[in-house]
């Protein structure tokens, strides 16, 4: 059994950047949590889901498509080194599986690709969740997993990736913590996770009637801030820059929750009113990904709830919608 | 990845978040989870407010007019010619026939120095700001009832009142952190009372929704303090205590019976006794409004109208209650504090004051500083197209498409001998300039911005501007120092906000070090004090509170046989003001892509003219084009157009009619003709 003490964590992880490019949690001066460079800021494995999308290490919020100047096209380079990226709650995995399938799914997104080939994947668990809550363990969704264990982060390889960073870490002897933690973490029930899936099995019966999307819409003021914090959320615009003989071409995170999202050119929108947008924001998860690809596309990770400035995240419209419509 | 924690440059929220960089470039936004303002959340325009920064229109080098084209040119040469040309000016006729036009997208530092500029430069008191345009009715009412033109509260209040009236503010779109504030108030329990007549997103959840007349604030309000009065629910504890010149307001609003209310804003009496009642009976009732209160001829009078019902009611002082004018620029309060107004230094200390002047004199080691106030920006218009002003110095403003009346700002724009004009884009106004300047946007320097709950809080730089392009302070020193004043040299934006506090009572106690993570209310007068969330508890700045009752006006221009619409002007969610940040960000862009008037389905339907028709808008002053948006957001007889569009500028329509007190202009009433485009 691997371990390493919390004062090891912050030499381990500069170690590794010679052979990658390493985006961890860190405080930000403000007390925000965010993914950055080690050095950037104090190491803030604790306090649970980081409020970004860690998938942003793979999928940023803009970045470039290609650029096309006199005659020739060239794309973004492939990062020197594969990125090595820590933070990943078990609900964050998950998250990363989905959108994986997803981005490689018939049309493979080379962009995405680009920077997610070959990372190594770092999850977070046990007691390091808010308030030293636990967070349930990864198990084989990673490379490797840091476990918190009280005083010490347990460190668990996967794969051959996450066995040969791990190679040179101190061994201690088997305790059963690890077994205790998982044993725990697997008699945890997460309130949440019954809800959206109650929610999804009322919306899929058909149990949930329009007025109920217009009341939510009502609530809604568009600032796409829920499909921007979602990280199963894979939609993006593109934009082309045109000027001085160049044409850069880049593309953002887009968002359902707007107008001109499917609004067709000729004005029509077959999702012309925040009614429907609201409808389509929680059906997608719950309703057609199920469909698609035969499981739910809310991995329970709270942060559209966290960002909404109205209160109408996933867990609350979930919540509202299970007390009207859920009963028998 | 660096992340940079800086304010958003749109509205006056305030809100922070974190710019995230790549390699030299902006590649997102992730808000401050912990920022009492925004709460880990943002609006929309927030969460793309690093996709402008980057734009292939940003202006990277100085230009200069030659041959009626605007060419490339050295920062000597532009330098050198803008203050030739000012002295040159000047001395033929006169320090006061310049103006100097700040920004409330600039930081405090840079008002400041502005201002220092114009009048220990320059001895001219000719500096304003875009406030003339949204919130000079705010400083002027508030200053003569309470002593103090700022937000009274703050916006955590929200979260204490029991009922919050809206008035004349479309708070979800134009302040959406802080109209989410007020719709989750009033889910959980608060009274909502919303006083506007487009049917906005806050009157859905409303109890009461006043869809008054256009221009007939007075008459509502008078009509609630009636009852007020009549039916004994005043606080007469506070009012015999905490203000003065009570009998006149009581005097009179004493005929503006709701009947007579009724009879001007076309309300049913019942709905202003039943909000007079919801309002008077609140342990803790909150007046926020917005433009829709000060944007008229009378502006000042519908300010100093909700500061009466305050102070009636006893909704002064305390959590939950109070006045408050959202601002609408990110930094237009702080323009306001720095005294980027014709008649005030910082901190509103009177160019008038012998001992004022005296004081910055001496800390700027100039001889003297003009004592007459200057020209309020709109009046400085109408003085250049009369030939009366010559020079025009304009930093991060476009009248062009801002101010009302296009045809007439074109004029008077056309008419200087000279403009110049520093801004990040190349402007409909910087068009017309003979010198531009290109500056640093707000990822690009250092500084402060002051929000509508008056936290001034830090901006930082994330990136490097592009090309030449220099922060505005940069440019403003370098400007003093070639017009031969050596008084601003400064190593960094901190060093100016030290003197500021030096000069400043109010942000006395403001310095860098202080403002982390999430800034300081002022007054802050020393460096050990807190901050000031709320005002005027247990005292007003002015001592006691003054009612000033106010005669209700009409309205300039009303509709007749020709010109048979009231059109009022505003602002959408996706853009913002001008449009050249919001149009040069595509899923902003992507959202609003055109001009557009809301009309609603009766009059379209009279009209002959169905959604997205394009249609003709017509007034004495102009004629624009723009898609027909038929709803009822909008009442009959009633159009709405936002200002964001050069090809359908709603500014070309409106009436350049000022109110006396305040010289705002009444952007939101004015007559129109509407028909389908041939």
């Amino acid at each position: 059994m691997k371990y390493l003490l919390p004062e090891q964590l912050a030499p381990f992880f500069a170690s590794l950047e010679a052979t990658h490019e390493v985006r961890l949690p860190i405080l930000l001066p403000d007390g925000t949590r965010a993914l950055g460079h080690p050095g950037d800021g104090p190491l803030a494995l604790h306090g649970g889901p980081l409020p970004g999308k860690p998938t942003a290490a793979f999928f940023p919020h803009e970045g470039g498509v290609f650029t096309a100047a006199a005659g020739m096209v060239s794309t973004p380079p492939a990062p020197e080194k594969p990125l090595l990226v820590a933070g990943f709650t078990h609900r964050d995995l998950a998250c990363l599986r989905f959108i994986d399938r997803f981005f490689a799914d018939g049309w493979r997104d080379d962009i995405y690709f680009r920077r997610r080939q070959g990372a190594v994947i770092v999850g977070v668990s046990g007691y390091c969740g808010p308030g030293g809550s636990r967070i349930p363990c990864a198990g084989g969704e990673c490379d490797l997993e840091l476990v918190a264990d009280r005083a010490r982060w347990l460190v668990v390889p996967y794969t051959d990736a996450g066995e040969t960073i791990v190679a040179g870490l101190p061994d201690a002897a088997p305790d059963g913590a690890l077994e205790r933690i998982r044993e725990e973490a697997a008699a945890m029930i997460d309130e949440n996770e019954l809800l959206i899936r109650r929610a999804s099995e009322l919306i899929r019966a058909d149990r949930v009637p329009d007025t109920f999307w217009a009341e939510i819409g009502d609530r809604c003021i568009a600032c796409t801030g829920c499909n921007l914090a979602c990280p199963t959320c894979t939609c993006f615009g593109v934009q082309d820059l045109r000027y001085a003989g160049r044409v850069e071409r880049s593309r953002m995170w887009d968002s359902c929750q707007l107008d001109g999202f499917m609004r067709e050119a000729s004005g029509h929108n077959p999702l012309g009113t925040e009614s429907l947008r609201t409808r389509r924001r929680i059906h997608h998860k719950l309703a057609a990904d199920p469909e698609r690809w035969g499981e739910i596309s809310c991995f329970i990770c709270g942060r559209c709830d966290g960002v909404c400035p109205t209160g109408i995240g996933i867990f609350a419209v979930a919540r509202e919608l299970v007390e009207r419509y859920g009963g028998e | 990845m660096k992340r940079t924690l800086t304010v958003c440059p749109y509205c006056g929220t305030g809100c922070m978040f974190h710019l995230v960089s790549d390699g030299g470039r902006l590649v997102g936004v992730e808000p401050s989870v912990t920022h009492p303002v925004s709460r880990a959340g943002l609006c929309v325009k927030g969460w793309n407010a690093f996709a402008f920064v980057h734009h292939p229109d940003r202006l990277t080098t100085p230009l200069i007019r030659r041959d009626g084209q605007l060419r490339p040119a050295s920062w000597d040469e532009a330098l050198g010619l803008v203050v030739e040309r000012l002295r040159e000016i000047q001395g033929r006729h006169g320090a006061d026939s310049i103006m100097v036009a700040s920004s409330a997208k600039a930081t405090n530092e840079e008002n400041y120095l502005l201002m220092k500029l114009a009048r220990g430069v320059f001895g001219t008191n000719n500096i304003d700001h875009c406030a003339r345009l949204c919130h000079s009715s705010t400083v002027v009412g508030l200053a003569e009832t309470f002593g103090s033109g700022a937000m009274t509260n703050s916006i955590d209040c929200i979260d204490q009142a029991e009922v919050i009236l809206v008035i004349g503010s479309n708070t979800t779109e134009q302040h959406p952190l802080i109209g989410s504030r007020i719709l989750n108030a009033a889910r959980s329990g608060a009274r909502l009372i919303v006083a506007d007549n487009r049917r906005i997103r806050l009157a859905r959840h409303a109890d009461l929704h006043l869809r008054h007349r256009n221009g007939s604030d007075v008459a509502l309000l008078n009509g609630m303090m009636q009852v007020i009065i009549a039916e004994g629910l005043e606080d007469r504890e506070f009012i015999e205590s905490r203000c003065e010149n009570y009998p006149a307001l009581a005097a009179a609003v004493a005929h503006w019976t709701p009947e007579r209310a009724a009879a001007v804003t076309g309300l049913d009496p019942g709905d202003i006794v039943a909000a007079a009642r919801l309002f008077a009976r609140a342990k803790r009732a909150m007046i926020v409004y917005s433009m829709g209160i000060t944007q008229h001829s009378h502006g000042v009078d519908n300010v100093r109208c909700c500061a009466a019902l305050a102070m009636l009611t006893g909704n002064l002082g305390r959590p939950g209650t109070g006045v408050n004018p959202l601002r609408g620029q990110n930094n237009v309060q702080g323009g306001c504090d720095m005294g980027a107004l014709p008649d005030v230094l910082t901190g509103y200390q009177k160019v008038a004051d012998p001992a004022v002047r005296e004081k910055f004199a001496r800390a700027w080691g100039v001889d003297g500083l003009p004592d007459k106030p200057g020209l309020p920006l709109t009046r400085a218009m109408d003085a250049a197209a009369e030939g009366r002003l010559k020079g025009m110095f304009i930093l991060g403003e476009n009248p062009i498409l801002s101010d009302p009346d296009q045809g007439h700002a074109r004029r008077a724009l056309e008419n200087l001998d000279f403009l110049a004009v520093q801004d990040i884009f190349l402007t409909e106004t910087a068009q017309l300039a003979h010198v531009v300047l290109p500056a640093a946007c707000f990822a690009e320097k250092e500084g402060t911005f002051t929000n509508t709950e008056r936290r001034v809080q830090r901006v930082r730089k994330a990136v490097e501007p592009p090309g030449e392009a220099r922060a505005d302070w940069e440019i403003i020193c370098a400007l003093a120092e070639r017009a031969g004043y050596g008084g601003m040299r400064y190593p960094d934006p901190s060093a100016v906000m030290d003197e500021i506090a030096s000069l400043t009572p109010i942000y006395g106690g403001i310095c860098y070090d202080r403002l982390d993570p999430h800034g300081l209310q002022w007054p802050c007068p020393d460096r050990g004090h807190p901050g000031t969330p709320i005002l005027h508890v247990g005292r007003f700045t002015r001592g006691k509170g003054r009612f000033s009752p106010a005669p209700y006006r009409p309205p300039s221009e009303l509709p007749d046989d020709d010109y048979p619409f009231v059109l009022t002007t505003g602002r959408t969610y996706f853009h913002w003001h001008t449009g050249t940040m919001t149009r040069r960000t595509h899923l902003l862009d992507r959202e609003e892509r055109s001009a557009f008037v809301e009309i609603n389905p009766d009059d379209a339907a009279r009209l002959g003219v169905r959604e997205r028709d394009r249609v003709v808008v017509t007034s004495r002053r102009g004629e624009v084009r723009a898609l027909a948006r038929v709803t009822e957001m909008v009442v009959p007889g009633v159009v709405f157009m936002p200002f964001h569009f050069t090809e359908g500028a709603a500014n070309a329509l409106t009436n350049n009619v000022l109110d006396p007190e305040s010289s705002i202009p009444e952007f939101k009433v004015c007559a129109v003709q509407v028909r389908r485009a041939p």
